[in-house]
């Protein structure tokens, strides 16, 4: 067993060697394990982002009068087709339809739109606007849908929108994020 | 059978021991072979490794402690799952269960009266408890930026309808960083904040 060994102990002075009492460690450290192991919790959960563009405090920099930017509205109300629409202000830029194709994920009804996912990110190395690590700022993404889309399907858009990727430098360290942010059309 | 027939032939069963070397007539040989200079038979348990395991563990289970517990979530609720999601964050979680809205697990309104209407519309109830809840956070934390994040959890049916109308009225009540609470799909590495 374990011990600290200092030498002496000889002439009938009382020996300062000591055993380290290793099964009282071992059994706390166990406890810590059984403790540490029910009160675990193994979550899958993670949530995704969306914007309601509401206006901040003003700035100083806000204040002058700002070229509208450009946009990229989603219209997924199409029963076959997804339609992409790039926009300064109200003037349209460009429009490229997609095909609704889903792609089923596992067994528990759960699909993406790949092929949604890979235009979106060709038309923002394209057409991005803020793709440079210090620009704090993030493309925007307008959502238009049905109101009776189901859930699961607005999700399977938006995380096609969330699909490029880009750098972000936030407080000395680069980190990749998603390049748009998307928010929902009111209309 | 007698003892006497049995002697004519070979014993096939032998009192088992030590066999080896043992017809060796030389003392020193014998004396060996009895086991006289043998190994000891006691072993040391080597616990200083299993220390360190189990120190590792406890490390690694600290480091993945959730003080707040497991994040509340309804049985009824079968979330969505995506693939381009960030971690969890500490804030107010609005949940649409049924026809129910519920915050922090409190009743906060109904989805039917948006149903009926058919149209976007701000619910009262939810809105009055997501400012109370605001207003105590800037009660409790005077100086600081308000963070405005709520996160929505959303059975995969509720129609776009519902979604909207409580992501409008969380943004009314001052929560304009509304986030979808969905399962974790593949190896999404997430990113951080925007």
């Amino acid at each position: 067993m374990a011990g600290i060994d200092v030498g002496g102990g000889h002439g009938g002075k009382r020996s300062t060697n000591h055993e380290i009492p290793l099964i009282p460690f071992i059994d706390f450290l166990l406890c810590l394990v059984a403790f540490l192991l029910v009160t675990a919790v193994w979550s899958q959960m993670a949530r995704i982002n969306a914007d309601a563009r509401v206006p901040g405090p003003p700035r100083d920099e806000e204040q002058q009068e700002q070229k509208p930017e450009k946009q990229l509205h989603v219209e997924m109300r199409g029963e076959r087709k997804f339609q992409l629409v790039w926009k300064e202000g109200s003037t349209v830029i460009n429009t490229i339809d997609i095909d609704k194709k889903q792609v089923p994920i596992g067994d528990q009804g759960d699909y993406k739109y790949p092929e949604l996912a890979k235009k979106i990110e060709q038309e923002w190395k394209q057409n991005g606007s803020h793709r440079a690590a210090t620009d704090k700022k993030f493309d925007q993404a307008v959502l238009h849908t049905d109101n009776t889309t189901p859930f699961s399907d607005i999700i399977a858009v938006i995380d096609a929108i969330y699909s490029p990727q880009r750098d972000y430098a936030f407080g000395g360290k680069t980190e990749q994020v998603p390049a748009f942010n998307v928010t929902f059309a009111v209309n | 059978m007698s003892q006497k027939a049995l002697s004519r032939f070979h014993q096939p069963i032998s009192v088992p021991g030590r066999r080896l070397l043992h017809h060796v007539p030389l003392k020193f040989v014998q004396k060996k072979v009895a086991g006289g200079g043998g190994r000891s038979v006691n072993q040391e348990i080597p616990l200083i490794p299993f220390i360190d395991f189990l120190l590792c563990i406890v490390l690694f289970l600290l480091a993945s402690f959730s003080a707040t517990g497991e994040l509340p979530i309804d049985k009824n609720v079968k979330l969505p799952k995506a693939e381009n999601v960030m971690d969890m964050v500490e804030a107010p979680m609005v949940a649409i269960t049924g026809t129910q809205i519920l915050v922090d697990g409190a009743p906060a309104g109904s989805t039917r009266a948006i149903e009926e209407a058919n149209r976007l519309q701000k619910v009262d109830e939810l809105f009055n408890i997501l400012k109370n809840k605001r207003e105590l956070w800037k009660q409790i934390n005077p100086g600081k930026d308000f963070p405005g994040v709520v996160i929505l959890q959303v059975d995969r049916k509720v129609p776009a309808l519902v979604v909207k109308s409580v992501f409008q009225t969380s943004a009314f009540a001052g929560y304009p960083n509304v986030s979808f609470m969905v399962g974790r799909l593949g190896d999404g590495s997430g990113g951080g904040e925007h």
